[in-house]
């Protein structure tokens, strides 16, 4: 499978646009220091992969890109906006950066359709029928448009995801974040969104992805970060990080995993 | 020893102690001898409860009589209802004029009509209707209920509610008829169906305005007697008491919960010590300070009527309450919620309004309900500072000198009025979890 994925790589879409600049950036929750002085430029259209064992820091570093969580110190600059206290940007960032999370967290009270127009009809003031035919659009690209009248417990949890997915393109945002997108999933539901993640990359959209899937990884990344405590230990092309991962942390890692 | 099922199994029906009466009454109830002797030991004092209530309350009960003399002469051993039935106008409606009874009535069915289309699946817009009902309500039942002159805002609020209530009332008709919408069936009726949204809305929005202005030239003139409150008594005002309390501590206690989980430290000490406070005291002692001590702090003149400062005193010591459960619902929401609201770019009110709020009330229901059945009953203890309240009312017949010493039948009555209304608000309650449970099932 790994074998033919990787003559199936997609092309590179990276352009020399800066999409998000952190420089030195630290975090701590309390006095337990989760992120050690990072620095990463993600390019427009660039595809990123993180990866490492669990506590490592990957989820809270996509989580400060979305100013879910803050940091205390250095700089991050999404799409030109420096995340800082200021609420006005933290709202205009939260809508140019779609993310998608482990437990899908769709709003269980809402049919599958108010769940995608939600945010479009409030946020970005569209007219109702117009976010209801973006969103059907969505929907028929996740392929299931028949389920739009469904609540989200009415569904399986690949469903669940793939909806989630179309809820944040919705928003028709400039960088999609994925925190380990799969790892909820039964394991043939695993490959349903991972189909859905693959075409997304094909339109050239700037993601980055907290995953474990390798096979995926080798698929779309541009790089593949390895992270563990707090420390960026190894960024490569992914072909040359899985032959010959260079650190041995890194090393160990995929031993572990593969 | 694995068995190994080559052929799939036909599905057979379940034995009959699932499915048949008979089944289920063994095995439930005669399921071994020492369950059978339970069961008829049961039965047996259940017989001898029942058999007392109703030789007393009914077989050997007085209905007419015109004093409890003739109720003993009638019988020592039954109830003596002929005094509750003397005094039912009372119960009820306190020593509100009896000419003017039609007025609580009146506005009673009002209310009853008024929120009748929320229970229509095929009437139309709902949240329009239930806004109506909140904001127009109140002042036209508050002006039926107490009457005298009106003032040029009481003049204008009475008109808006009556227009509001005409156009409610026609929705619900044309909603009923036609399955469709008030507003679309006006523009098809006029030929604009397919006139732009802006037209459409000026269209609309004239029509409204010249019906309140045909309703405002109406009701100016004419006006319904002034009753005064020390008037009101009876179910009416413990009603009104609670409605009130109610309808007002929700909204405060939802600010209130918001208040207490914010990240501004002034708003949350500030609401955090008010809810304790109110919390940790009595609501006699409320009522107490709110009647007697409060009017001391006022400046010389000020003077609220008691029954003001009495609701105000409720509204205030409920919504502690319901803000505690409120603020319990918002913690059963998971905070992938928030995180999820926060992604597609919702700010604070538009995650607490559309997200959090919805979800979180839901969970609230049997909690909010069983502090309504609390509030309703707490109300009674308006009766300690004067006001004569329904349990005040039934309390007073033991003094009236026909009645002189009737107290047990009076109390039973009331205990089984409230019994009525408060069961039939848990039973509402429960259908209530079951419909929006809709989205839950898996």
């Amino acid at each position: 499978m790994s074998e033919q994925q990787i003559t199936g790589q997609l092309a590179s879409a990276a352009s020399t646009e800066v999409m998000i600049e952190i420089n030195q950036m630290n975090k701590w929750y309390g006095d337990f220091h989760v992120l050690k002085d990072i620095d990463l430029t993600v390019h427009k259209g660039e595809r990123f992969v993180i990866c490492g064992p669990s506590g490592s820091g990957k989820s809270t570093l996509i989580r400060c890109i979305n100013a879910l969580e803050e940091h205390q110190q250095g700089d991050i600059i999404v799409d030109g906006i420096k995340l800082g206290k200021n609420l006005k940007n933290l709202d205009h960032i939260r809508t140019e950066v779609g993310m998608v999370f482990q437990n899908f967290n769709l709003f269980p009270h809402l049919t599958i359709l108010e769940n995608l127009t939600l945010g479009p009809i409030w946020v970005r003031k569209m007219a109702k029928a117009e976010a209801i035919e973006t969103a059907m659009m969505y929907l028929e690209r996740v392929k299931i448009p028949e389920q739009a009248d469904k609540y989200p417990g009415q569904m399986s949890g690949g469903q669940q995801q793939r909806v989630a997915i179309a809820r944040s393109l919705c928003m028709s945002p400039k960088i999609m974040l994925f925190d380990e997108p799969t790892s909820a999933l039964d394991p043939e539901m695993i490959k349903e969104v991972l189909d859905v993640m693959v075409e997304l990359a094909e339109t050239g959209m700037t993601m980055i992805v907290v995953t474990h899937e390798m096979g995926f990884a080798k698929t779309i990344a541009d790089e593949v970060i390895f992270m563990d405590e707090g420390d960026i230990v190894e960024r490569n092309k992914p072909v040359a990080f899985f032959e010959n991962p260079e650190h041995e942390r890194t090393q160990k890692f995929l031993s572990q995993i593969l | 020893m694995a068995i190994i099922t080559k052929q799939k199994t036909a599905d057979r029906p379940a034995p009959l102690s699932e499915t048949s009466v008979l089944g289920w009454l063994q095995k439930n109830l005669f399921s071994s001898v020492f369950n059978t002797v339970l069961t008829l030991i049961t039965i047996f004092i259940i017989y001898l409860t029942l058999s007392g209530v109703v030789v007393w309350g009914y077989l050997d009960a007085t209905f007419v009589a015109d004093k409890r003399r003739e109720c003993y002469d009638n019988s020592l051993t039954g109830a003596c209802w002929a005094g509750v039935i003397a005094w039912l106008d009372n119960i009820f409606y306190g020593r509100y004029p009896r000419e003017e009874i039609w007025r609580i009535d009146f506005g009673g069915l009002l209310l009853v009509l008024w929120m009748l289309p929320l229970w229509l699946a095929r009437v139309k817009g709902k949240i329009l209707i239930g806004a109506s009902v909140i904001i127009f309500y109140p002042f036209l039942a508050g002006y039926m209920f107490t009457g005298g002159d009106k003032g040029w805002f009481m003049q204008f609020m009475v008109a808006g509610a009556i227009t509001a209530f005409i156009i409610n009332m026609t929705n619900m008709l044309v909603g009923l008829l036609k399955n469709t919408s008030l507003d679309v069936f006006l523009m098809q009726l006029f030929g604009q169906a397919d006139a732009g949204d802006k037209t459409q809305r000026n269209i609309l929005l004239a029509m409204v305005a010249a019906l309140f202005v045909v309703v405002f030239l109406w009701q100016a003139s004419w006006n319904v007697t002034e009753v005064v409150w020390t008037k009101w008594g009876g179910l009416f005002l413990t009603l009104v008491i609670s409605g009130i309390g109610i309808a007002s501590s929700l909204p405060l206690g939802i600010f209130l919960a918001l208040g207490r989980r914010s990240k501004l430290p002034v708003v949350r000490v500030l609401s955090t010590g008010f809810i304790e406070v109110f919390r940790s005291v009595p609501l006699i002692t409320v009522l107490f300070m709110a009647t007697t001590m409060f009017p001391l702090f006022m400046p010389e003149g000020f003077v609220l009527n008691k029954l003001v400062q009495v609701i105000i005193a409720v509204i205030l010591f409920n919504a502690c309450y319901m803000a505690e459960i409120v603020r319990a619902g918002l913690q059963a929401i998971p905070k992938g919620q928030f995180e999820g609201a926060h992604t597609i770019g919702l700010g604070y009110w538009g995650t607490m309004g559309l997200i959090i709020m919805p979800q979180a009330l839901k969970h609230m229901i049997p909690n909010i309900v069983g502090n309504i059945i609390g509030l309703l009953k707490d109300t009674t203890l308006v009766s300690i500072i004067g006001l004569f309240d329904i349990l005040g009312m039934l309390r007073s017949i033991s003094k009236d000198v026909p009645w002189v010493g009737l107290h047990k039948e009076p109390l039973i009555f009331g205990a089984v009025l409230f019994f009525i209304i408060c069961f039939s608000m848990s039973k509402y309650s429960r259908h209530l979890e079951v419909k929006l449970s809709a989205g839950d099932k898996h």
